[in-house]
């Protein structure tokens, strides 16, 4: 017999999932390597994905790990479409500070 | 000084019974409102402490033991409101601690390879947070994808893209870095909104999270079996399956098209010269970009860019 997920356990896991993503957050802000914000965003996503499993497994549904696997697939794609950019921006300006491509905003 | 749970019960009315606790103890409130908005605000201060900036190397040391205490004594709270609830298992609270530690480290290292690594450490600490949940799968999976490719793929960028260090900025005479790396961008503004979203997630967690409604739920035996996840997937996610696959495939092709160099080949010496944009096929050709470091003698020189 397993164990019951029980609802304090479901705020406890909601509460590490929103402080990661706050930290992610605060991370994604304040950073100016462009490389470290996305790793916050990486942050981000881990905070979603804790929250996902931790209703799935509250309802006893496997919707919620489903959701983690796309959320993972979205991740890698976002990393390798980031990554390239971040290669080709270097390549300009030989940085990756995002002070450096401030005209990008217009 | 006002007592947090009359304080609490006197702002809010719903302290509602946690029906699923076998005892059928009242689960009272944890956190009055004004411990929750000091808590993030010295938090808030520590981090902000904390980030890189051009401060002493001691301040940032104060701001990081001021942010330690202030998770302990967050985590002290919730433990104490537990304990008469059940509790959680000490593996929870373990695995959050080096998650949320992890990620600290994360977003105030000044060294982007530490941040990585430290990432790493938060990956394999929310895999053991999924096995809690009985999401073995899921553990095993994110470990593979999230520690095993996406952070090699970061690390290499992360050596593609460092650039020669400038050497000591400001008071942080200590540390050797870029300049990006030891300052950032207004981490005053950032820390209030960041501890502002987390403060009021927290509250809102504590206040509302009894009033989810108790599920009808099944024996949580098969949660983490991949059998149940691939049926689940291709059961009820069949399309939304395709569409990551498509969004992967399109995100290689990208990829590969954005970090291509264009290559110049002068006819008359061939000698090569690299252009920095990327490459662009020549008369609608895709097969007429060159990959750098490659000479194919079929190839025509390029026009001008």
């Amino acid at each position: 017999m397993p164990e019951i997920f029980t609802n304090i356990a479901l705020q406890h896991y909601l509460i590490v999932g929103g402080l990661m993503f706050a930290i992610g957050m605060i991370g994604f802000m304040t950073r100016r390597n462009l490389i470290v914000m996305f790793l916050s965003s990486e942050l981000m996503f881990q905070g979603a994905a804790i929250n996902f499993v931790a209703f799935g497994a509250y309802w006893g549904k496997m919707s919620g790990q489903s959701f983690v696997i796309f959320i993972l697939a979205i991740a890698a794609a976002e990393a390798a479409l980031a990554l390239a950019i971040i290669v080709l921006l270097f390549r300009q300006k030989h940085t990756v500070d995002s002070q450096a491509f401030r005209e990008l905003r217009g | 000084m006002v007592d947090p749970h009359i304080a609490f019960s006197g702002a809010f009315q719903t302290l509602a019974a946690v029906e699923s606790n076998p005892t059928g103890i009242v689960a009272t409130a944890p956190l009055a409102p004004a411990i929750v908005v000091a808590l993030c605000v010295v938090a808030g201060i520590a981090t902000w402490l904390l980030l890189p900036g051009k401060r002493e190397a001691a301040v940032r040391r104060i701001g990081g033991i001021i942010l330690l205490a202030t998770g302990l004594v967050f985590g002290a709270i919730l433990v104490r409101w537990t304990t008469q609830l059940g509790g959680m298992s000490v593996y929870f609270w373990g695995f959050s601690a080096i998650a949320i530690f992890a990620s600290v480290r994360v977003i105030t290292h000044t060294k982007p390879v530490y941040s990585a690594l430290y990432f790493v450490l938060t990956v394999f600490a929310t895999a053991g947070l999924f096995v809690l949940m009985w999401a073995e799968f899921m553990a095993a999976a994110l470990v593979l994808i999230y520690a095993g490719a996406i952070l090699i793929t970061y690390v290499f960028v992360i050596m593609l893209a460092s650039e020669a260090t400038t050497g000591a900025v400001g008071a942080a005479a200590e540390e050797v870095g870029s300049e990006h790396d030891l300052l950032s961008r207004s981490p005053f503004i950032a820390s209030i909104i960041g501890f502002a979203l987390a403060g009021l997630l927290i509250f809102l967690i504590l206040d509302k999270g009894a009033q989810i409604p108790t599920p009808n739920r099944p024996v949580a035996g098969d949660l983490g079996s991949a059998q149940e996840l691939g049926r689940n997937l291709l059961e009820e996610n069949a399309i939304n399956v395709q569409l990551a696959g498509v969004i992967l495939t399109v995100a290689m092709v990208g990829a590969i098209t954005l970090a291509r160099r264009r290559v110049m080949v002068t006819p008359h010496d061939r000698s090569i010269e690299t252009v920095v944009s990327p490459g662009t096929p020549v008369e609608d050709n895709p097969h007429s970009i060159p990959v750098y470091g490659t000479m194919n003698p079929r190839h025509k020189a390029y026009p001008e860019t």
